[in-house]
């Protein structure tokens, strides 16, 4: 029998203290809409367990939604994490409340894409089917 | 990086090795061929018995996750290596699906005998993934002894997880369970145990009496617990409880399990052939031959499936 082509894989993650899932949610189910595969993860994770959610699920996609203004230390985390774990393809791309001025540090350490308030879930899935590194 | 990984690199790289293998037999094809035929090689050597594979399923909002959860939690005190693979479906329309169930399971990520993995059903139909039989024995290849696969409640007349599983546990919430439904036919027939969660609510009580007075019609009733994933109370009791059937059944195996991959192969292969059949118009134009009178019924269904 021949492969069948996979959905992508998203893991939604809210790693951090604030419990305001309200915007991930939306995108979620945005997503699932939209023909993508959504993990959702909850509120409050770890950074740790992101990581060990995003290996088991083997997704092409962690997004993290933050904010609690703690992006500039969780973030680069999760990307480190991925590496670590032989993971260093999974694109880490991140949505909430981010100041400009803390994008390029971000980027820099390997967030591959920043969506502010103001993004449509369109525009998000067009972004990650463009840019999904699959094997 | 060149360094030797850390300790935790190492269990989080064995576990994405795993997972990719899982992703590879969701696609189907030769590799997840040989992925599978690998892991049964590897089976096939191995001393102690086989792991055990327990299906979970009830009506939507019975607290399956949660419940499952505190069982894993309980069996890996025991040292057990637990996995859990959960089952969502894909939408019709989309194809996409929302996966919720790590929501409700208390994160582990230290512990490397643990293994959590969301499918979505993808087309096949059913309230089961094709892919989670060959995921159970490649889950188990990996080393897991105890594998609860949780699936959507689709209620009466989807059998797939009993193929598969050594046994059945249906979860019901407090008020499930009225007389008439236990006596219908479908999951509650084939449930080798029952539960009813959200044993601190009001009703529940009353809705293990119920379950137990409607089954107690028929022969062979499984036993009717009663649970709190919450707060934790009859979980210790309900592993038992478990325990003990799936060692009453004695069904369980991995030729069980291969028997269920192949089926559920089958099952996709012929679903592939119709939408194809569908897709070019072969479907129609046989249809129209039949209505029409210039060809017989008899052999379309083979034509059909032959592609």
């Amino acid at each position: 029998m021949t492969e069948r082509t996979a959905p992508i894989r998203v893991l939604i993650a809210k790693p951090g203290l604030d419990g305001h899932d309200r915007g991930a949610k939306v995108l979620a189910r945005g997503l699932r809409d939209e023909g993508f595969e959504v993990i959702y993860t909850g509120i409050r994770r770890t950074t740790e367990a992101i990581i060990a959610a995003a290996i088991e699920e083997d997704v092409d996609v962690v997004g993290c939604s933050i904010l609690s203004g703690a992006h500039a230390t969780l973030l680069p985390k999760v990307v480190a994490g991925l590496r670590e774990a032989g993971a260093a393809d999974v694109l880490v791309v991140a949505g909430g409340i981010i100041p400009e001025e803390d994008r390029v540090g971000l980027e820099a350490a390997g967030i591959s894409a920043i969506f502010g308030p103001g993004s449509t879930i369109a525009e998000i899935a067009t972004y990650l089917r463009a840019n999904v590194r699959r094997p | 990086m060149s360094d030797a990984p850390s300790p935790r690199g190492a269990a989080l790289r064995s576990a994405r090795e795993l997972a990719q293998a899982i992703s590879s037999v969701e696609r189907g094809g030769a590799s997840a061929d040989a992925l599978i035929q690998e892991a049964l090689a590897q089976l096939a050597t191995a001393t102690g018995p086989a792991a055990r594979v327990i299906g979970v399923t009830g009506p939507p909002g019975a607290g399956k996750s949660t419940l499952v959860g505190a069982l894993a939690d309980r069996a890996r005190e025991e040292g057990r290596r637990v996995a859990i693979l959960a089952v969502d479906p894909s939408s019709a329309v989309s194809g996409g699906a929302l996966l919720g169930d790590r929501v409700r399971v208390e994160e582990r990520p230290d512990d490397d005998g643990r293994f959590m993995r969301s499918i979505a059903t993808r087309g096949s139909g059913r309230s089961l993934s094709h892919a989670a039989a060959a995921a159970s024995l490649l889950i188990e290849a990996a080393g897991f002894d105890l594998l609860f696969i949780e699936t959507v409640g689709a209620g009466q007349a989807d059998l797939g997880i009993v193929r598969l599983a050594d046994l059945v546990l249906l979860v019901e919430g407090p008020e499930g369970g009225d007389e008439v439904q236990a006596m219908k036919a479908g999951l509650l027939e084939s449930a080798d145990l029952v539960v009813v969660n959200k044993g601190d609510r009001p009703g529940a009580d009353r809705a293990v009496e119920r379950l137990r007075s409607g089954l107690a019609l028929g022969a062979d009733a499984p036993e009717v617990l009663l649970t709190s994933a919450t707060e934790g109370s009859g979980v210790t009791e309900l592993l038992r409880a478990l325990d003990a059937a799936a060692l009453r059944r004695g069904r369980g195996g991995r030729v069980r399990r291969v028997a269920a991959h192949l089926a559920a192969a089958v099952e996709a292969r012929a679903a592939e052939r119709l939408r194809a059949a569908e897709a070019d118009g072969r479907l129609e134009a046989l249809a129209r031959g039949i209505t029409d009178g210039l060809r017989p019924l008899s052999g379309a269904v083979d034509e059909l499936l032959q592609g």
